[in-house]
């Protein structure tokens, strides 16, 4: 078996953990798109998660 | 040719260069997956027209970076470590289509359309490949690129319909991405497409997925009332 890349399970564990709460934010602020209070908090957490993944610092992800 | 099926246990005793090659299509498919929502979020999460659309922006961003997970897990199985395109700056992308930024919703509605499109025909490619782990992640990403498509479709058609400012707007983000989908395809003839054929990595010829790509996109351009842009203006890689 070849050898396996560092940190291959603990990038994949922790981006699968982003995945599920941004479907989770998703998912809370579709039904709701009328009521601004949701949905913008709904907008808000996605927006929170993706900057950090957009920021891209791998290392601090996985401290 | 080579017929064989691969499983991870097989990987050591594979020939180098089909090690090499199946390493860098991983590596550039990890970057393209993360590469799209690093040109729309920044801009796009806080732009799109409506708190629905921005919702659909960021389950999008969501589906690329599950993508993303994916293929790095399979490259990583094989001990290539593809984190490095988590955190390059767009400009260092592989792909040129990628090396920008999305500033209008235009031209986030088109690359749904179009550029999802060649990302769907390039994870068509390994329908059937010899690498069976990577065979298996395809399902549920084809699925949900499929989804971006449409989405991208009907918001390139929904500015169409609202009239001639709107129909100018798609025709222009048209004519700039049409070229930049067909580059993504690469040069016709390339030597190391043949190999990746060879290897059974790739299933068509770069410039035959080009012509399918034609073949699919122009009709629906043109039934959307928009004019096909010269295939060949612009064009880096022919």
């Amino acid at each position: 078996m070849p050898q396996t890349a560092p940190n291959t399970e603990k990038i994949d564990e922790h981006l699968l953990e982003v995945v599920q709460a941004l479907h989770g934010a998703v998912k809370r602020g579709i039904p709701n798109v009328k009521d601004p209070k949701i949905a913008d908090k709904a907008i808000q957490d996605c927006k929170e998660i993706l900057d950090v993944i957009m920021e891209g610092k791998v290392s601090e992800w996985l401290n | 040719m080579f017929t064989d099926k691969i499983e991870l246990k097989d990987f050591d005793k594979m020939d180098p260069e089909y090690k090499d090659l199946l390493g860098r299509v991983l590596t550039i498919q990890a970057d393209c997956e993360i590469g799209g929502p690093h040109l729309y979020v920044e801009t796009m999460l806080p732009a799109a027209p409506t708190k629905l659309d921005q919702l659909i922006v960021a389950r999008t961003a969501a589906e690329e970076i599950d993508h993303y997970r994916k293929v790095a897990h399979v490259a990583g199985d094989i001990g290539v470590d593809t984190s490095f395109v988590l955190s390059q700056p767009n400009e260092k992308r592989f792909v040129d289509t990628f090396r920008g930024l999305i500033t209008t919703w235009e031209d986030n509605a088109v690359f749904g359309f179009l550029i999802d499109r060649v990302g769907r025909y390039q994870l068509e490619e390994f329908y059937d490949c010899s690498y069976l782990p990577l065979q298996r992640i395809l399902p549920d990403i084809v699925t949900e690129e499929l989804g971006h498509i449409e989405y991208g479709y009907n918001k390139t058609l929904e500015l169409i319909e609202k009239g001639d400012e709107g129909k100018a707007k798609a025709q222009k983000a048209v004519d700039y991405w049409y070229v930049r989908a067909l580059d993504m395809f690469g040069r016709s003839g390339s030597k190391r497409a043949e190999r990746y054929l060879y290897w059974g990595l790739k299933r068509r010829a770069n410039e035959q997925a080009r012509q399918d790509y034609i073949n699919e996109v122009n009709p629906i351009l043109e039934k959307m009332g928009l004019k096909v842009p010269d295939p060949l203006k612009g064009r880096r890689y022919m």
